[in-house]
């Protein structure tokens, strides 16, 4: 009581805090909080986007000397995040090559090796966990993709009654994701493969939405990939890390098929289901597929993609 | 009963200090609690373990005779002789259903060529007469490490896809002018005593983002 001022009526007068002055420091202690929460997801951005990936061109406009510098770039950044010294090329596609993959569902077993090979080869984030391929597991005589399943549990594959059709990306001749994306950060090369450029893509998904075969997928979350399975040799529109907010699919593993090798997933395919090769080359693999075999699918044939994709059987 | 006291107009004194610091300190808390943004954060996701790098291997599952022999390997169980006896072909015995009988030496061999025991005589492949060579269907006689011709005098058209590229595993260079490719023999894959392929162990399939994996395939959409 003794604190209580000298006339009862004055209350503002000697206060240590008055009314005004608590709302006044209310209102910016609120404000300031509310100015800190909406910057707190920058604190998620452990590494910024450095000024050069910033401003950087779009992919088709960039100059060979441009190029190169952002090549440097990516290999500077991708060496402070994992400690790996990559090798990233830009790989141009090759004259007179028009890719095309055959799958053998006949032979194929459903062991999901091409999954994880694909995922070991191409950086993909293991945490949360991105793959490429999603193999299908399909009652025998049907084609029902209602009946699908893709998260089968098995002691063994193959199934008694099943067969299993590995779906990626179709590499279709007639895109709906290119033709949906609106900042033109996806288009389809000459080798018929379609890329994304990561630096460009904005993350709005409607390629994702617009593929009939569930085959794009979205970095939701920071990619994680441990330091000792980061493969180091990269390409540009290929298997470099991507950021958090881009899209990224199957390119028939641009790295490797554009120096002339097979694709990841071909290699390690325990039964020998997957062939891949140039159709323009009528001596190649592909090329007798497509001419002696049972080719039956393109898959969703109906609705005019036309993929670069075949299904056949044996006999 | 005590007459109440008036109720003042607002509160006045310390305690109104006390309520206004009370405020401005609960204010202070939420303030903090919003830079450290705990309700914002999103359920930490499940630890995805990293797959076993057994299912990253791309070795063939069998080695051939000319992998054996490249690798310098131990060829003793090629070396027929060194129990049979030249010139004189070992029988073949056969039980009540006209099942083979494999002898206890050859214990590891599983006859399983050809559904309904179609197969089963040794010397389909085996020349009778030379432990050391194979018989093709056509007559040829050919060496432990010819096996491709060997399948391919019955499996015509296998043979026919294998050379085309279209049947058996791959690997190396699809642009023969920049690499060849690998090409596997048909034993790298196959036993040839028992051709059928084993079946195996999948690999992890795409596990959900947050809740743990389904119990069992069943309910599952695409």
């Amino acid at each position: 009581m003794s604190a209580l001022p000298a006339n009862p009526q004055d209350r503002t007068s000697d206060r240590a805090l008055s009314r005004r002055s608590f709302l006044r420091g209310t209102a910016a202690v609120s404000g300031l909080a509310a100015l800190a929460a909406s910057l707190a997801p920058l604190r998620e951005l452990g590494d910024f986007t450095s000024i050069e990936e910033f401003f950087q061109k779009y992919y088709k406009e960039l100059t060979p000397e441009e190029m190169k510098r952002v090549l440097a770039r990516i290999e500077r950044q991708v060496e402070q995040q994992y400690g790996v010294r990559p090798h990233v090329r830009d790989l141009k596609p090759m004259d007179g090559v028009e890719f095309v993959y055959c799958l053998n569902l006949t032979r194929c077993i459903g062991c999901r090796k091409c999954v994880h090979a694909c995922v070991a080869e191409n950086n993909q984030s293991r945490n949360p966990e991105i793959q490429y391929i999603r193999v299908l597991k399909l009652p025998h005589g049907s084609l029902d993709l209602e009946k699908a399943q893709h998260d089968y549990v098995a002691k063994e594959v193959p199934e008694k009654g099943f067969f299993y059709m590995p779906v990626q990306c179709q590499q279709c001749k007639n895109p709906p994701c290119v033709k949906v994306c609106p900042v033109h950060a996806t288009w389809q090369e000459s080798d018929g493969i379609t890329v994304i450029d990561y630096d460009w893509c904005i993350g709005c998904r409607y390629c994702e939405a617009a593929c009939p075969y569930w085959a794009r997928r979205f970095n939701f979350a920071k990619p994680e990939i441990p330091k000792e399975r980061l493969n180091p040799d990269m390409a540009y529109l290929g298997n470099r890390p991507r950021r958090q907010g881009v899209m990224e699919k199957c390119h028939f593993c641009i790295q490797r098929t554009r120096v002339g090798r097979y694709p990841a997933c071909l290699e390690v395919c325990p039964v020998g289901a997957r062939k891949f090769g140039n159709i323009l080359d009528p001596d190649s693999e592909v090329s007798h597929i497509l001419r002696e075999k049972r080719v039956f699918i393109q898959l969703k044939e109906e609705m005019g993609t036309s993929p670069r994709f075949f299904y056949y059987f044996d006999k | 009963m005590a007459t109440p006291a008036p109720v003042p107009p607002e509160p006045s004194g310390p305690s109104a200090t006390r309520l206004l610091a009370g405020v401005g300190l609960g204010f202070a808390a939420l303030a903090a609690l919003f830079v450290a943004e705990l309700w914002g954060r999103p359920a930490s996701f499940r630890r995805i373990p990293l797959v076993a790098t057994s299912f990253l291997e791309t070795k063939p599952i069998r080695q051939s005779y000319a992998d054996l022999v490249a690798a310098k390997e131990d060829l003793s169980d090629y070396d027929c002789y060194a129990c049979h006896e030249k010139n004189k072909p070992p029988p073949i015995k056969f039980d009540a259903n006209h099942k083979i009988v494999i002898p206890k030496e050859h214990k590891n061999i599983e006859m399983g060529h050809g559904s309904h025991d179609r197969n089963n005589l040794c010397y389909n492949c085996h020349t009778e007469q030379n432990l050391l060579t194979f018989q093709a269907r056509d007559g040829r006689e050919l060496k432990f490490d010819q096996s491709v011709p060997l399948c391919g005098s019955c499996h015509g058209p296998t043979y026919r896809d294998w050379e085309a590229g279209a049947h058996g595993r791959t690997s190396g260079y699809w642009d023969r002018k920049l690499g060849q490719p690998v090409r596997l023999a048909c034993v790298n894959c196959h036993d040839p005593h028992n051709p059928k392929i084993p079946g195996r162990e999948p690999a992890p399939g795409p596990h959900s983002l947050h809740e743990p994996a389904p119990a069992a395939a069943g309910t599952s959409h695409p």
